[in-house]
C-alpha cells in the first residue's frame, strides 16, 4: 500500500501537493468562500480544457518533443466543426461533433508528427509553423466571424450537469458533465503510459532516442502516437471550450500554450524529455487553476495578479531545482 | 471586433440622406464631380478583420458620395513596422491627405512628421496623444463616455449597492480612462454605490472574463452591477450571471457589439452595451480632410453632418483634438435592429 | 558446455577493410574470438578499434573481407541480425534509460521483441530477477538506473545483454569510469561469463587491465593488426611497443626533495562532509599522490584545496599564508592551480582555439594599460606553453575539439600553468589518455615539480601513482590510512592498501 502511494506521489509530487495545499489554506483563510461548493465546481470546470491539454502535452514532453500548435488545432477543430454543423443540420448530434473535431485534431497532429519524424525537423519550429498556417488558413478559408448561435447539441451539452444545487441567495451551483471527459482522458493516458509498450516507448525515446532505436522501438509509431494524441485531445477540447464559453471564435485560445506548458513543467515534466507523470500534471493543473482562479476572491488588486502568479511559479519550480542541485552537489564531492 | 451589416447599412443610409440634403440637388444618381479632386488615403491597423473592413466601407461610401479619390489600405499583419512602410509609400505617391489609425502612436510619429513636412495633411483617429497630426478626431471624449456608461449602470442598480469594473488590460489607456471617469462620476453623484473590485483585467479574453465574473460573484454575493470595457467582457460576464440564474439581481453595462453580446441582452443579464461605428469614423476622417484641404476651419461646434458628429467638442488641453459624441447604445428595446 | 576456448571460433573476421572518404580506417584486419575466451583488442585512440567494433555490431559494412558467426559465413550483417545471432556490444554510454527502473531496463528488449501491446509488470519483474540471478548480483530492481553508480549501471547493461542470449559480448572501454576495486569486480564477472562459454571481446587501452584479464591479444595500430597471440607471449613492454610503435621505459620519480625546505602547501585538520581531520604537507618539488576508493575523501580534498568545495573546517596554507576563504578565487590568488577530471565538461571550450583555451585563466595578466587584451601577448604566451608542453597541433588557432585526448589535457595544463601557480592539483590527469601520451604528461609533471612546484595528483591508476609520485596517501572513510613513499611505494603495496581499505 505504502509503496503504491509512493509510486503515485513521487518526491516532486509531494512537494507540489504541499505547495497546493498551503496555497489553498492561505486563500481559504483570506476568504472562506474559497471552500464553497460553488467555487469548487467553478474551479473544476475551468480545469477541464487546461487539464486535457496538459495531459496531451505531458505525453509529448515525455517523448522528448514539444508542441505549441495545439491551441490552433483546438480552434480549428472547434470552428470547422461548428461551421459545418450550422450548414448541415443533420450533423447536429454531440457524439458526431465530438468525433469530427477530434478527427480534425488527430489529422493535424499526425501532420505535425510526419514533419517532425520524416523530415527530422525540430518540433518547436514545426509546430510554430503549423500553428501559424492553421490559424491563417482558418481565417482565409473558413471564416473570421465569431459564431454565437452554436449548434443546439453543443448548447445542450453546455447545460448538462452532473450535479446542480440552488444556494441561499438564489444563485445556482453546477458541476459540468465535461469533467467526465477530463477524468476519462487522465485515467486512459495514465494507464497507457504505464501499461502499454508504446507508452513505455515514449519514456525511452524521450530519455535517449538512439538507445531506443537500438533496443528496437518503432520510433515512427511513437512519434505518430504522441503528436496524434495531442492533436486529437486538442480537437476534443475545441468542442468543450465552445460549450463552456458558448461561442466559437476563430481567434480564440491565443497564448494558451504557455499556460499549458507551465502547468506541465510545474507538474514535473521535463522539457528535455523522459520525465513526467499524469499525477504530477494533474497537480500542476490544480495549482495553476487555484492560483489563477482565486486572485479576485482574495481581493488582490489587479496590478499584483501577474506578480503573484510569477512568484508561485518561481517558488514551486525552484524547490525542485534546489533539490536536484543539492543531489548533484553530493555526486561532485565524491 | 465587428459591426453587423445592418448597422452599417442603417448608418450609411443616414449618411447618405444627410449628405444628399446638404449638397443642394447635385445632379441625380451619377457620381458628383468636386471642384478639386483630392487623393486621400486611409490607413488602418490590419487588413481583413471586420472592424477595418467596415471602416473601409465608410471610406468607399465617402468616395462614392463626393467623387473624391478616397481609398483605404492596411497592413496584412497587425504590425507597426508594416504600417509605417505603407505610410512611406503613400508619401512617395504624394497623396493630399493621410487618415491614420495608428497601430502604435510612438511608432508612426516620425513618418507622420515626414508626411507633414512634405505638405501632406495628416488626420489621426484613436490616437489622442499623437504629436504629428494636423487634427485628431475621436468618436467621443473617453471621460464623457465613461460617465455615460456609469449613469446607465446607476439607473439599473437603483443608485445603490456594490459594483465592479473590468478592463481588457491595465495598459489599455482608453479602458482605464472610461472606468476611472465612471468611478469618479459615481462617487460624486451616487454615494450609495460601492466599487468593490476595481479594474479587473481579463486580457481581452472572453473566457477569462467569464471565469473572473464567476469568481467575483462568489467573492461578493451582494454584487449588483458591473461596468465592462473589452468587446467580449460583457458576453463572458453575462454568461456567468446567466448560469448562476442572477439576471434579475446583477446588471452589466459596458462596451461591446450586438453580435458578441446580443444573446445576453436578450436574456437580461447584459442591460446595455455601447460602441462606435468604424464606418462613420472613416467617413468623418475623410470629410474633415477635404474640409481642411479646402481651407475650412474645424472648430468647436463644427457639424460634419454625421450621426454623433453633429457638434464637435474641442479638447481643452489640445486645440487640434476633437471629439464627437458618436456612441451608439443598444438595449433590449432596440436590439433587434442591430441583430442579423 | 565447454569451459575455455573451443576449437571453432564463434566470431571470425577475415581480411576486413574499411575506408571513410579515402581514409583507410581498417586494412586487412583478421580476428577470431572463441566461445569461453577473453580476447583483448588493444590499441591507442585512432587505431581503428571503434570502427572494428562497429563492423562487428553490424553498424558499418566492411568494404572488403568476410565475417563468419558460429562457423556460418554472414553475407551482410545488420545491427538487428547481429543481435539475433548473439552478438551484443556494450558501448561506453551503455545505452541504458536513466529515467526507467532497473527492472524495466533489463526487460525492455523482450518487451519490444515480442511485439506486445501491453506491459505485464509481473513478467518484467520476473525477467529482471532472472537476469540478475544469472549474474549473481543484487541490485534494487525499483531504483532508477540514473540514480545508480556507474559500476552498477554496467552490471545492468551486461545483464541485459545476457538476457538476449548473448554468445559474444563486446565491452568497449568498460573500465573508464570505474575505480580499481570496481574493475576487479568487473573482471571477476567477466571470468564467470567466460566459464559459461560466453566469448568476450574486451576493448581497452589500459595496460594493467589487459594483462590482468586477457587470454589472447590483438593489437591494432593505424588500422592494421600489428600483433596477435596468446596472453602468455605478451608483457607490458611488448604491448606498449606494439601499441605505440616505440619503446617506453619504465621510469620512476627520482627528483630530490629538500626535506628541510618549508612546505609549499600545508593542510591542517581538514574536515568536511567526508573528510575527517586530514593533515599533511607538500614541499616544493614534491609530487604527492592521493588515492582510495570512490568517495573515500581524496576527491573532496582536491576540491577543498581548489576552492570548489566550500563546506567544512580546517586550514589550507600556501607558503605559510593561510587562505582567507574557501573559494575558487581565494585559491587562485594564493597560487593554487586546478586541472579538473572531466576536462571536456569542466575545463575546455571545445570550439575555441588552442590559444583562447590556453589563455582563458590568465586574461588579466595579458591586458594592456587600457585594460584591453593584447593579442600579441596572448599569442606569445600561448606559443610558449604550447611549445613547452609539446602540444601537437597544426597551429595555435586550431579548435581544441580536433586534438587528441592527451593534447587536450596539455592545453588544460597550459592554461593552469599560465597563471604561474605555486601548487598544482591534478584530478585524474591521464584519464582517457593513450599510453604514449600518458608517459609524456608524466614527464611534464615531473619537470614542473623539479621547477619548485608542489603537485597533488588524485588518481586510481596505480602504475601512474607508482611512476610519478614521491609518495602516495591512501584515503579511507575520510582519513589518511596509509602513506607509502620511496622504496615502499610499489604497485603491490598500493593494491594491498586499497584492498584493506575496502
Amino acid at each position: 500500500m505504502t509503496s503504491r502511494v509512493r509510486r503515485l506521489f513521487g518526491r516532486h509530487e509531494m512537494v507540489l501537493l504541499g505547495v497546493t495545499v498551503l496555497l489553498s489554506i492561505v486563500i481559504g483563510a483570506l476568504n472562506p468562500a474559497f471552500y464553497s461548493l460553488q467555487n469548487a465546481f467553478d474551479l473544476l470546470k475551468t480545469s477541464v480544457p487546461l487539464g486535457i491539454l496538459t495531459i496531451g502535452l505531458l505525453v509529448v514532453l515525455i517523448s522528448g518533443g514539444i508542441d505549441i500548435s495545439f491551441p490552433a488545432i483546438a480552434v480549428a477543430g472547434m470552428y470547422i466543426t461548428c461551421t459545418l454543423a450550422i450548414d448541415v443540420r443533420s450533423l447536429d448530434h454531440l457524439p458526431a461533433l465530438l468525433a469530427i473535431s477530434t478527427a480534425i485534431g488527430l489529422a493535424l497532429g499526425l501532420f505535425n508528427a510526419v514533419l517532425i519524424h520524416f523530415f527530422r525537423l525540430p518540433a518547436l519550429i514545426v509546430t510554430l509553423g503549423t500553428a501559424s498556417v492553421i490559424r491563417g488558413a482558418l481565417l482565409e478559408f473558413v471564416g473570421t466571424r465569431t459564431i454565437t448561435n452554436l449548434p443546439p447539441s453543443i448548447i445542450a451539452f453546455s447545460r448538462t450537469n452532473l450535479f446542480e444545487a440552488t444556494l441561499a441567495n438564489g444563485a445556482s451551483a453546477a458541476l459540468t458533465v465535461s469533467i467526465l471527459f477530463f477524468a476519462g482522458v487522465a485515467i486512459a493516458v495514465a494507464l497507457a503510459l504505464r501499461y502499454t509498450v508504446i507508452g513505455r516507448g515514449a519514456y525511452a525515446v524521450g530519455a535517449d532516442l538512439a538507445a531506443a532505436e537500438r533496443v528496437g522501438f518503432n520510433v515512427r509509431r511513437i512519434h505518430l502516437f504522441v503528436y496524434g494524441l495531442m492533436g486529437a485531445l486538442a480537437g476534443l477540447v475545441g468542442i468543450i471550450h465552445a460549450s463552456i464559453i458558448r461561442n466559437a471564435n476563430p481567434l480564440d485560445l491565443d497564448g494558451l500554450e504557455l499556460t499549458v506548458i507551465a502547468a506541465a513543467v510545474i507538474g514535473g515534466a521535463s522539457i528535455t524529455g523522459g520525465r513526467g507523470t499524469v499525477t504530477g500534471a494533474l497537480l500542476g493543473v490544480a495549482l495553476m487553476v487555484i492560483m489563477d482562479g482565486s486572485l479576485v476572491l482574495v481581493g488582490l488588486p489587479s496590478q499584483w495578479h501577474q506578480v503573484f502568479i510569477g512568484l508561485v511559479v518561481l517558488v514551486s519550480t525552484s524547490i525542485t531545482a534546489l533539490r536536484t542541485r543539492s543531489a548533484r552537489a553530493g555526486e561532485i564531492a565524491r | 471586433m465587428h459591426v453587423p451589416r445592418v448597422v452599417i447599412a442603417a448608418s450609411l443610409a443616414a449618411v447618405c440622406t444627410l449628405t444628399a440634403c446638404s449638397r443642394k440637388a447635385a445632379s441625380s444618381a451619377s457620381v458628383p464631380t468636386p471642384a478639386h479632386r483630392y487623393t486621400i488615403a486611409t490607413v488602418g491597423k490590419v487588413e481583413g478583420i471586420a472592424w477595418f473592413e467596415d471602416m473601409k466601407k465608410g471610406v468607399q461610401k465617402f468616395a462614392a458620395d463626393t467623387g473624391q479619390e478616397a481609398f483605404m489600405q492596411s497592413p496584412a499583419q497587425a504590425d507597426g513596422a508594416q504600417q509605417v512602410q505603407i505610410i512611406e509609400n503613400l508619401i512617395a505617391q504624394k497623396v493630399d491627405a493621410i487618415c491614420v489609425v495608428p497601430f502604435s502612436v510612438e511608432a508612426v510619429e516620425p513618418v507622420l512628421k515626414k508626411a507633414r513636412d512634405q505638405g501632406i495633411l495628416v488626420i489621426a483617429h484613436e490616437a489622442s496623444s499623437a504629436q504629428n497630426a494636423d487634427l485628431i478626431i475621436e468618436p467621443f471624449d473617453n471621460a464623457a463616455y465613461g460617465r455615460h456608461l456609469m449613469e446607465r449602470l446607476a439607473q439599473e442598480m437603483g443608485g445603490e449597492g456594490d459594483y465592479a469594473t473590468f478592463v481588457g488590460s491595465l495598459n489599455s489607456k482608453s479602458h482605464t480612462e472610461w472606468v476611472d471617469a465612471g468611478v469618479a462620476y459615481q462617487r460624486e453623484k451616487y454615494p450609495k454605490m460601492h466599487d468593490v473590485a476595481d479594474k479587473i483585467e481579463d486580457y481581452e479574453d472572453q473566457n477569462k472574463a467569464y471565469q473572473k465574473m464567476k469568481e467575483l460573484l462568489i467573492a461578493h454575493p451582494t454584487l449588483k452591477g458591473v461596468q465592462t470595457s473589452a468587446m467580449g467582457t460583457a458576453a463572458g460576464a453575462g454568461l456567468a450571471v446567466e448560469e448562476r440564474g442572477l439576471q434579475k439581481q446583477v446588471a452589466i453595462v459596458g462596451t461591446s457589439l450586438a453580435s458578441v453580446s446580443g444573446q445576453y441582452i436578450k436574456s437580461g443579464s447584459v442591460r446595455m452595451i455601447s460602441f462606435w461605428d468604424p464606418a462613420l469614423a472613416g467617413y468623418a476622417m475623410n470629410k474633415i480632410a477635404v474640409m481642411m484641404l479646402e481651407g475650412q476651419k474645424i472648430t468647436a461646434g463644427t457639424n460634419l453632418g454625421l450621426p454623433g458628429y453633429e457638434s464637435l467638442v474641442q479638447s481643452k488641453d489640445k486645440p487640434n483634438l476633437f471629439f464627437g459624441s458618436a456612441w451608439i447604445d443598444i438595449t433590449k428595446d432596440n436590439l433587434d435592429q442591430y441583430m442579423q | 558446455m565447454t569451459p575455455r576456448s573451443s576449437d571453432r571460433p564463434f566470431l571470425s573476421l577475415t581480411a576486413i577493410g574499411k575506408s571513410f572518404g579515402g581514409v583507410r580506417a581498417l586494412d586487412d584486419v583478421s580476428l577470431d574470438v572463441s566461445a569461453g575466451e577473453i580476447h583483448c583488442l588493444a590499441g591507442e585512440n585512432g587505431s581503428g578499434k571503434s570502427t572494428l567494433i562497429k563492423v562487428i555490431a553490424g553498424v558499418h559494412r566492411p568494404d572488403r573481407g568476410s565475417i563468419a558467426i558460429a562457423g556460418q559465413p554472414v553475407a551482410s550483417l545488420t545491427p538487428i541480425s547481429a543481435v539475433r545471432q548473439g552478438v551484443q556490444v556494450i558501448y561506453q554510454d551503455l545505452s541504458l534509460f536513466p529515467n526507467l527502473t532497473v527492472a524495466e531496463n533489463l526487460a525492455i528488449n523482450s518487451l519490444v521483441e515480442h511485439r506486445r501491446t501491453l506491459v505485464r509488470w509481473r513478467d518484467v519483474r520476473r525477467t529482471a530477477e532472472h537476469a540478475l540471478e544469472r549474474l549473481r548480483v543484487s541490485i534494487d530492481l525499483d531504483r532508477l538506473v540514473g540514480d545508480l553508480p556507474i559500476a552498477e549501471k554496467q552490471l545492468v547493461a551486461i545483464a541485459r545483454a545476457l538476457l538476449q542470449d548473448a554468445r559474444l559480448i563486446v565491452l568497449d572501454e568498460p573500465t573508464t569510469a570505474l575505480t580499481g576495486v570496481e574493475v576487479d569486480a568487473l573482471f571477476a564477472l567477466v571470468r564467470d561469463l567466460q566459464q559459461r562459454g560466453v566469448a568476450i571481446l574486451f576493448v581497452t587501452h589500459k595496460m594493467r587491465e589487459m594483462l590482468q584479464a586477457a587470454d589472447r591479444f590483438t593489437v591494432l595500430r593505424n588500422g592494421r593488426v600489428v600483433e596477435s597471440g596468446p596472453a602468455a607471449e605478451f608483457d607490458e613492454a611488448r604491448l606498449t611497443h606494439a601499441m605505440t610503435g616505440r619503446a617506453i621505459g619504465e621510469t620512476r620519480f627520482d627528483g630530490r626533495v629538500d626535506a628541510s625546505a618549508p612546505p609549499r602547501l600545508r593542510i591542517r585538520d581538514l574536515t568536511g562532509p567526508i573528510l575527517r581531520g586530514v593533515t599533511f604537507d607538500v614541499r616544493p618539488g614534491e609530487i604527492v599522490g592521493l588515492t582510495g576508493l570512490l568517495g573515500a575523501g581524496q576527491g573532496e580534498l582536491a576540491a577543498r584545496v581548489a576552492g570548489l568545495e566550500t563546506s567544512g573546517t580546517g586550514e589550507i596554507a600556501v607558503d605559510g599564508a593561510p587562505l582567507p576563504a574557501c573559494t575558487v578565487r581565494a585559491a587562485a590568488r594564493a597560487g593554487i592551480g586546478y586541472v579538473p577530471e572531466d576536462r571536456l565538461r569542466e575545463g575546455l571550450f571545445l570550439d575555441r582555439s588552442i590559444a583562447d583555451n590556453a589563455n582563458a585563466s590568465s586574461l588579466r595578466a595579458l591586458t594592456t594599460g587600457l585594460r584591453l587584451l593584447s593579442t600579441r601577448r596572448m599569442r606569445s604566451q600561448a606559443d610558449r606553453w604550447i611549445h613547452d608542453l609539446g602540444v601537437k597541433a597544426p597551429s595555435i588557432d586550431a579548435p581544441v575539439r580536433q586534438l587528441s585526448g592527451g593534447n587536450q589535457q596539455r592545453v588544460v595544463l597550459a592554461r593552469v600553468l599560465a597563471t604561474r601557480p605555486k601548487v598544482l592539483v591534478l584530478n585524474g590527469p591521464t584519464v582517457g589518455v593513450d599510453v604514449g601520451a600518458k608517459e609524456e604528461i608524466h614527464a611534464t609533471i615531473r619537470q614542473l615539480a623539479a621547477g619548485g612546484l608542489a603537485v597533488l595528483i588524485v588518481s586510481d591508476d596505480l602504475p601512474e601513482l607508482v611512476q610519478s609520485c614521491s609518495r602516495v596517501l591512501v584515503f579511507r572513510h575520510g582519513r589518511v590510512t596509509a602513506e607509502l613513499g620511496a622504496a615502499a611505494l610499489t604497485g603491490d603495496a598500493l593494491q594491498e592498501q586499497l584492498s584493506a581499505a575496502h
